[in-house]
Formats: structure tokens, sequence, C-alpha cells
């Protein structure tokens, strides 16, 4: 859906009037084609159409005179729209949210609306500690690094020696998804006894640790389930596979076509695709999915930007090569940055169903779990063993609510149902 | 009641020897040529600051203030320098202040016509709000009162002043403690650009001492011997536990309320006739040439003396250096003792 | 109690306020001021009340009932209703070696002395050096249902003067010290006594005539990590009210109380700032420059790299104090608004 606002004929101008609609509701518009014409102080003229589509809304009547900025008119053209093109009236409110998300992201990774917030007394104590802001994670609001979280970091109130709460040495990657030592205040330890190994954490273990932590504390998090009839699937890829290996050299598994069928939901309902800035939702226009990559230093989320323009082989050959370059440790930060959704896959190690924690920023993450064969009631109330999965996804509720997840869920379900992903692998 | 006196200066100097009577006629052309001298200097753009001129009614600030005592205290408005002059202020140091100098009373810290001397002379720094003195004048008799002490405040206000509300409640209060002090009103007859007649609505001021159940005189305020008389009475009638008085002193204000005002609204003809027949310096020398206290040399020589004064105080005020800027916020509190001290010299003066 | 008042009558003072303590010995804030303004006619000659209905009525709100049958009307002295000559009366006196405490009925009547005060008072010394060592007491504050007139918080006027100690003491004793310290002082000073807490405060003061709070020290009245609250007078009990509610919710909250508001015990509100790290101004004067702006922008400036988050403020607003309970209480902050906006201030 594409908004049409007043525009602005002229820099002093601050309204206009909608002298006469060109466009009806319900008319088709082709792109440049004039939609109305407006009456200002400098000038009377026409409003060209900036999409193809089809009117869908009216919102002002004949007459009218309105600010410079006001939906005038809506349009359905088939886009994800953003739906909140904020008129220049509004600025000041996003001007506020506009400061947090243009504080430049300097050496603090962002973890959320507020997490390059750093206060006087934050910058301080890290400077007088030797405390890495880049890893340290916020448990304040939006992600906030506050006072108590350098100070735990430090090792406590009283000064700590710095060895090894220093920041170890960065890593080949500077993950934008993956922060790193965690912030919560270590509780009493109980000291390593005899039988005991002690071990550092890694940074890339302390990062995942306070990733994993702030998620759970900063979303409301809930969760849903559908159980998908893969037996085409199943069948397709057993017949399938080989040709594919061949083709493109790299393996099929059924993790492309679930992400292909994700991105195509994610574009039907784009609020799953959104993101919370401050009190905005950010919806972007297009997918960039996160795959789940778990390798020796633990997990790491390298991303496939822009997968709803891909097919599944397309997809198949990106997660490949990003899965394989996670393991060797060659990606790049751009790879594990800009996730808007993400699917993580423990199915291969044998888990029915799994609850699966957030990457934050996003809106949910789906989990695609072992396929078992199940004796199911088919058509006609019969009984027939079928290849089954449970494939759920948690979601943020601060942003979605469960009608919005659970239609979700049963539009990945109808795709891997009903559609036939021979064309979409090339063969 | 009468609210007139004896206009025969005559009648009243028998009380006053003759060592006593030059003493007054030298400050009356002390006044006056201080008054012509700062006008020059105004208008030549050398005098900082606003001046205020009391000429044409020195007959009413010589003989208010000729007749305290030491002790007592007096509450002046900017007008009153020569009542300050006449109880006992430093020329030199009046000067000084003219020019904003350290040897100035306040050290700077106020305009040049707000001078006074609480430690050394008993007189209040002048302050522009009208008659802000008023209240305290009634504090300080309030103290005297207490002490018995014998000791009177006075206080000096302008025709003006009478409208507010403070005039009132001073004169109420003083009343209803009956406190030994000295109400004085300076009416010059204009208020800035403000006669009387839009001031007040009874024809005197002096009679709106009834009101308050004080008595009240009117006198002629450009016959210094005539304001004495009625200053002393007052004076003694407070000081022996008779209460206070209000003494309503007429005369013209020759000047605009201030150098830059060039007073248009003053009629021309009463102005004239009060330049020519009521001039209480010209006056008072004349009858004291008459009754033969003075001559021509005692004349040359007491001109002499009052130019030779100046001179000296105006030499002094341009030596004295500016007060140092650091000590700008010194002296807000007692305890940090600014005041108690002598101050920095060391702020320069125009010549370096 | 019975021995007190055995020496009382004894001594030929039937009234003196240290007989008003109550059964335990405490004094409640409003006796705890009477005895300071008693000690210290009793220790200085020069020392004098002055005010509307102060002697023979014992005072508007009874603060000097038994004075003037013990000191006479020369030291206990009724005035006309002309505020500006009392405050003018105090000055002359004080310029003649006095010192003069002059009584405000209700501080929101010291706006008709504005000008002694503002002009006379708080600039004198300044500018010719004569010391003017003058006391203006008066009830003040809201918060008792006596509107427009008759609750005010005044500091804020002459805070902004200048040349003037102002004072809001809180508890009792250090009601009765301050007062003390002021009559002392050889500066002008306003010392309030809020309403409010008249007969609704007591505790243990001190029986010792020498014993003085110090002008301009603050004291922390309750202490606390998480976060400070710096206050003064009335508010003091309800941010502890609210602290120790918030307490029972894992919030450590320590209160300073400012107890004089000019000068400021800056030291003080910082080395809260440098152990807590947040703050909130809690005061009853007006929102728009009332003594908490000052405070706010002394800890933004000198406490800023202490700062884990910005300095809040909770006062009222700048109108009228209205009558009607439920105005008046919207109009102040309460309990419940100083505990709000602690959590708003520890989720930062």
């Amino acid at each position: 859906m594409t908004s049409i606002q007043m525009p602005q004929l002229g820099e002093t101008i601050v309204e206009g009037t909608i002298l006469k609609w060109l466009k009806q509701e319900g008319e088709a518009v082709a792109a440049d084609e004039p939609l109305f014409e407006i009456s200002t102080d400098k000038v009377d003229t026409e409003v060209p159409s900036p999409v193809a589509g089809t009117v869908t809304k009216l919102l002002v009547a004949e007459g009218a005179t309105v600010p410079v900025g006001t939906a005038v008119m809506e349009i359905d053209d088939g886009s994800a729209s953003d739906g909140l093109s904020a008129p220049p009236a509004s600025s000041e409110r996003s001007m506020g949210a506009a400061v947090v998300a243009e504080t430049p992201a300097g050496p603090v990774p962002d973890r959320g609306p507020r997490s390059q917030i750093l206060s006087p007394i934050v910058r301080r104590l890290a400077k007088e500690r030797g405390v890495d802001l880049a890893t340290v994670a916020g448990t304040g609001e939006g992600g906030r690094i506050t006072k108590a979280d350098v100070l735990a970091a430090a090792g406590g109130p009283t000064p700590a020696a710095p060895l090894g709460m220093v920041a170890p040495p960065a890593p080949a990657v500077t993950p934008a998804s993956i922060p790193a030592t965690p912030v919560v205040p270590v509780p009493p330890s109980v000291p390593a006894g005899a039988g005991e190994d002690v071990q550092p954490m890694s940074h890339i273990r302390r990062a995942i640790a306070g990733h994993m932590l702030a998620s759970v504390n900063q979303t409301a998090r809930a969760w849903t389930m559908v159980e998908v009839n893969v037996e085409r699937l199943v069948r397709l890829r057993a017949a399938a596979k080989d040709g594919f290996q061949e083709k493109y050299g790299v393996k099929l598994t059924y993790l492309p076509m679930v992400t292909r069928a994700t991105a195509d939901a994610l574009r039907e309902f784009p609020l799953v695709n959104s993101r919370m800035q401050g009190e905005d939702i950010v919806t972007p226009r297009s997918v960039n999915m996160g795959i789940a990559v778990s390798y020796d230093a633990g997990l790491i989320v390298p991303v496939i930007k822009g997968v709803d323009a891909m097919n599944t082989a397309g997809i198949a050959r990106a997660i490949a090569d990003l899965a394989a370059r996670a393991r060797a440790h060659q990606l790049q930060p751009e790879d594990v940055q800009g996730a808007t959704f993400t699917i993580t896959n423990p199915g291969p190690f044998g888990s029915l169903i799994s609850v699966p924690i957030i990457n934050q920023p996003n809106a949910g993450i789906l989990s695609l779990d072992a396929i078992h064969k199940r004796p199911v009631v088919v058509e006609g109330d019969a009984i027939a063993v079928r290849h089954m999965v449970y494939i759920s996804m948690s979601w943020d509720h601060r942003l979605i609510d469960g009608e919005l997840a659970t239609r979700f869920l049963a539009r990945v379900k109808h795709n891997l149902e009903t559609w036939d992903f021979a064309e979409d692998l090339g063969l | 009641m009468d609210t007139t006196v004896e206009t025969d200066p005559a009648a009243n100097d028998r009380t006053l020897p003759d060592e006593r009577l030059r003493e007054i006629l030298y400050l009356l052309k002390l006044s006056r040529y201080l008054d012509e001298r700062l006008e020059a200097l105004y208008r030549q753009g050398r005098l900082p600051g606003a001046l205020y001129s009391g000429r044409g009614q020195e007959g009413t600030h010589v003989g208010v203030a000729y007749a305290l005592e030491a002790r007592d205290s007096l509450f002046p408005t900017h007008r009153d320098l020569t009542a300050q002059l006449t109880k006992g202020l430093d020329l030199n140091r009046v000067l000084a202040q003219y020019w904003g100098r350290i040897d100035g009373y306040l050290r700077g810290r106020d305009g040049n016509s707000h001078i006074g001397d609480w430690d050394g002379n008993r007189t209040f720094a002048v302050m522009s709000h009208l008659p802000i003195a008023y209240p305290v004048a009634v504090g300080a008799a309030w103290a005297y009162q207490r002490a018995g002490d014998g000791r009177v405040a006075m206080a000096i206000c302008g025709d003006g002043a009478t409208s507010n509300g403070r005039w009132h409640e001073s004169i109420n209060t003083s009343a209803i403690m009956r406190l030994p002090v000295v109400w004085v009103v300076n009416n010059n007859q204009f208020a800035y650009s403000t006669p009387n007649e839009k001031e007040f609505a009874v024809p005197t001021i002096a009679e709106r001492a009834t009101a308050y159940g004080i008595p009240g005189v009117r006198v002629d305020g450009t016959e210094v011997l005539e304001v004495y008389a009625a200053a002393s009475e007052a004076l003694e009638r407070a000081r022996s536990g008779g209460g206070p008085s209000l003494i309503e002193s007429v005369s013209l204000r020759w000047r605009g309320h201030a150098g830059h005002d060039p007073a248009k609204y003053v009629p021309r003809e009463l102005l004239e006739h009060y330049m020519l027949s009521k001039d209480p310096v010209k006056n008072f020398e004349a009858h004291l040439r008459d009754r033969g206290v003075v001559d021509d040399a005692a004349i040359t020589e007491m001109q002499s003396r009052v130019e030779q004064a100046f001179e000296q105080a105006h030499a002094f005020a341009l030596d004295s250096p500016y007060p140092e800027a650091g000590d700008v916020s010194k002296g807000v509190w007692v305890e940090d003792g600014y005041w108690r001290a002598e101050p920095g010299r060391g702020g320069g003066t125009d010549a370096g | 109690m019975a021995t007190q008042q055995v020496e009382a009558a004894a001594a030929g003072h039937g009234a003196e306020p240290r007989g008003k303590r109550s059964d335990d010995g405490q004094a409640t804030y409003l006796v705890a001021i009477a005895e300071a303004l008693w000690e210290e006619m009793e220790r200085d000659e020069r020392v004098f009340m002055l005010g509307e209905d102060i002697g023979v009525y014992g005072g508007a709100f009874k603060v000097t009932e038994g004075f003037i049958e013990r000191f006479g009307p020369t030291r206990v002295v009724d005035t006309p209703i002309a505020e500006e000559t009392i405050v003018g009366m105090a000055a002359g006196a004080a310029m003649e070696g006095l010192r003069p405490v002059a009584e405000f009925q209700y501080s929101d009547f010291m706006s008709s002395g504005f000008d002694e005060i503002t002009t006379v008072l708080a600039r004198y010394h300044y500018r010719a050096g004569v010391p003017l060592p003058v006391v203006l007491r008066a009830p003040s504050g809201g918060g008792v249902r006596a509107s427009n007139f008759h609750s005010i918080n005044p500091e804020p006027w002459f805070a902004y003067t200048g040349g003037i100690k102002i004072m809001c003491p809180a508890f009792p004793s250090d009601a009765k010290g301050l007062l003390k310290s002021a009559i002392r002082d050889d500066n002008p000073s306003v010392f309030l006594e809020h309403k409010a807490l008249y007969r609704r405060i007591k505790e243990h003061v001190s029986d010792d005539p020498e014993a003085l709070v110090p002008i301009g020290s603050a004291a922390v009245k309750r202490a606390g990590d998480d976060v400070t609250i710096i206050t003064y007078g009335a508010m003091v009990h309800k941010a502890l009210e609210a602290a120790e509610s918030l307490a029972g919710r894992g919030v450590s909250v320590e209160v300073v109380d400012l107890r004089t508001v000019y000068p400021i015990d800056e030291d003080a509100v910082l080395r809260s700032i440098e152990k807590t790290s947040r703050a909130l101004v809690l005061y009853e004067s007006f929102r728009f420059l009332g003594i908490g702006s000052e405070v706010a922008s002394i800890i933004a400036e000198r406490a800023f790299e202490h700062l884990d988050a910005p300095v809040m403020r909770l006062a009222p607003p700048n109108h009228p104090v209205p009558f009607s309970p439920p105005l008046e209480d919207a109009f102040l902050p309460q309990v419940a608004d100083i505990e709000a906006a602690v959590d708003r201030l520890s989720a930062w």
C-alpha cells in the first residue's frame, strides 16, 4: 500500500486544497497518471501517481484544504508498505526516535534502540576500569548500558584487577547480532573444587550468553506451533537431491524450502518482519533472513540479504556458502548484520519441538525441527503414515499478537504443503 | 490649623551667633557652586552617571540639616546632597563617589547621587525607590526610643513621594508609637513633571499631618532660617518624647528632575519669580550683609574657600583609583570581611 | 514533664515554650521554634521581635504565646498592618545595633513588604557595608487547604535577589538550631516555617541553648544507594515516606534535606550524586525557577560525569495554589508521584 500525501510545491507553502479527484476508489491507475488537482498559494496543478495500482481510499473531500504532508489517498500497489510514511508534521516525534537511531553506532554494537546511549558515568567508569563497552550488553531500557552493567563487567563496585576482565582480542567478525560479555551481575560463585575443571568462557560464549539473556529480558516472548505435512517435500527432495548437488554443487536440505516459504509469508505479513525502535515500528521493505548456524565456537547467525527476491535454489546456495564460511571463521561483519527474521534448524539433531530465543531485534524466530513419520488422519478419516514436522515460532508480543502470529505460521504451513518446489529448484 | 510660620528672618536669627550664620551662608554658597559646576561638567560629558539638582531648594536642605545634632540620623533622597554635606560629609569623598572611585562613600557600588555615610555621619545611603528610607527611619527612631538616649531620626522626601503607600505607613506607625522622628517634605512643586495638584488632592501636604494625629507646619523653603526654626522645634519635640512632626518646606525646583530633563513643564513666570526674588542663597547673603554679619571681604573670602574646596575635591576624585574589578562580588555577606578592611586600590584612574 | 512545669512556674515563666513539650519530652516543630526565639531573647538583650498580633495575642499560630508577658512590649512589638514598615523598621533598628526578628503572619504577605526586603535588606550591606542582622520569619507552604494566599513558598523570590540567607527546615531540631543561627548571623535572613509541619512533626530537641545548626549545610536524612532525592521543607517527609515504600521494592533511596535553600550546600548534594548517579529534585516552590531548578543546574554543571540518567525534577506548576482538596492534591507532589518518579528514574 502506498500513501499519497499533499505535496509541498514551494518552500513557504504550508497547505494545499484538493480541487478535484481525478481517480475514484477502486479505479486502476498507472504510474505517472494524474491522481488529483490541487491549488496552493503559488500554483494550481495536477499530482501524478508515483506507483501503479488501484486506488483504495480517498481520505479527504474535494475542496478540503489540508496541511502539506497530510495523507490524502491510498493506492494498493502490491508493495509491502511501510505503512507509516510520516508527514513532516510528525518530524518532531520521529526526531525523538531518530535521535536514538542516528547516534553514530560507534564502538558499541547496535543491540537495541538505546544501546548507543552511553551516560557520562558509564563512559567514565569504562575508561577508568578498562572495560570495553563493545563487550557489554546493556540491561537498561532498550538495551542501554547502565552504570551497574559496567561495574559488573569490571568485576564489581570495587576496582577489580583488569586482567581477565578486559575485552578479549577482537575476532575476525564483529557480529552485530552477537553481543559479548554477559552483563548480569554474577551471583556469589561456588568456587571450583577438586574434581572440577575450570575454563574461562570464550569471547563468543560470553557474547552469546549476554545476547540470549538480553533477549529474554527485553521481549514479551510468546510461542506458537503448527504441524506441517511435508510428505511432498520429502518425496521431492528424495528425487531431486542428486541432480541438485550435481547442478549447484551444494546439498539440498529442507531448510532452503522452509526459508523460501517463510520469506513469502513475511511478505504477506510484513509486521512479522518488523522491529521496535523506541516507540516506533520499523518495517523493512525486504526480507533479510538470519540462518542460525552451529559451529565449533558456538552459534552464529549469518544473514541472507534480500531473500524474498531469491528462489529456493538461490537460497540453498546462499545458506551453504554462509554456513561454510561461518565454520571457517570467514564471515564478514556485514554477513551477520541486518537480519529482519531468523530461522533456526535444530531438526537435524533430532529435536521434536523447540522453543527458540528471539534474535534481537527481530519480531520472531522460526524453528524447524525434526521430520518424523507419524500416523495422521487424512481425507476420508483414514489413518496414514506421513512425514510430519513441528514448525514453531517464538515471537515478541510487544509487536505482534496471537492471531497474526498464528496466521503467519499457517501461511508458512500452507506454502510448504501446497507449493510445487520443483520448478523453484531450477531442475 | 494655622500652618504658616513667621516669615521674618530677623525673628529667628537671634538664636544663632554670627559665626554660625556665616557657616550657614558658606554651606548655601558651597551648595550653589557645587550645583553649577557639576551641571557644567555634566553637560560637557565629563560627569558619569546622573545629576539631580537641588538648586533653588538650598534653604530647605541647609535649614533642616543644620538643626540636627551629630548623633541624630538623616534619611535623605537623591536631591538632598546639600543636606548630607551640612550633616558633615566630606566633599572629597562625595565627589569621589560621583566619579565612581574607590574613595567614594560606597566604594563605587552604587550611583553617584546615592551617597550615605552611616558609620561616620549617620546618613542613610540614598535609594531610588521613594520613599523607601521612611520605614527605615521608623526603625532607627524606634531604637532611639527604646534606648531613651534622646536621639532623633529625620527623613526627607519630595512632594511626589507623599503619594506612595510607604509614606503613609511610616508616618502612621511613627504616630502610633510616638517615635522621635521628624518627617520633612521638600515640596519643590514638581515631581519630575507632575505638579502638586496631580500628586495630592488637598491644598497642602502639611495639613495631612492632622490625619495621622501629629503636628504639621508649612514653611517657606527659600528662607533658610525659617526652615531652621521649624526643624529645631520639631527636633526638640521629638527629643523630649513629644513624638513625630511633619514639615512641608516649599520652594521650586529650578532645574529639571535630572540633568537630562529640560523641565519645560515648569511655567516660565513661576520660575522667573523664584529665580529673581526667592533665591535662598542670594537672599540670605543679602540678609547677612544687611545685618552686618558679612561684608564684601568676607564674601570674597568665602567664595574663594568654596571654589577651592570644590577644586580640591574634584582633583581628589580624579586621582582616586577605580575599584578593582575582581572585588565585584565581595561584600555581599558580612563574613567575607570586605567592608571591614581597606579596599584594594589597584583599579587605576583614567590617566592610567 | 511535671518537673518542667514546676521549674517554669518557679521562675515566673508560666508560658515558657519548653513547658509545651509533650509528656515524653519531645517538641513539635512549632514549640522548637518558640524555644529558639525564647532562648535567643534571653541570651541577647538586643534581640527583639516585631510583627502583627505577636504580642498580646501570642501570634496567629501562637508561636509567641507567653513572650510579651516575659519580655515586655518593647521587646515584643505589635505593629500595625504595614509590611513595608515592619521590614523597614527592622532594617533601621538593625542599623542602630539591635537584632530584630520580624514575623509575617503568612509568607504570602512578604510580597507586601517586597520592596523593603529586596531593595533595602538584600542590598544595603553590599553597597554601603553596614550589617543588617534582621531575621524575617513566616509560616509558608501548602497542603493544609489554606488556598491561594496562605500557601505560598516565597523562597525563590528572595533567593533571586541575593544578599539574604534563606532557611526552610523540615525537622524540629533543625528548626530550632537554624533559627538560633539566623538570629546570631549578621546578615539578613528569611526563615520559613512550613505550616503543615507546625504541629504534625515532633522529636527530641536539644536543651543546650548553644546547640546550633549551621546555616548553609544540608543533611542526609536517609542513606541509600540507588537514587538520590534532594528536597527541603514538608517535602522531606513525603520523600522519606516514599523511600520507605520503595525500599520494600528493592529500590534504595537516599534523601538529602537541604535545610538552607540559599546558599545551597552544593558539596553535600554532589557527594550523594557521586554515590547513586541518579537525582530526583523534589521541591514545593514552583517548578519554573523554584529552588530545585538551581539544584538541578548545579548537578548538571558539577556532577555530569557521575550521572547515569538525566536529572529529574518534581514540583508544582507555576500558578496559584488551589483550594478544593482534589485540586490541591493534584497540585502538590504526593508520595505516589514521588515513587513513580523514582521508578522512572531507576528504569532509565
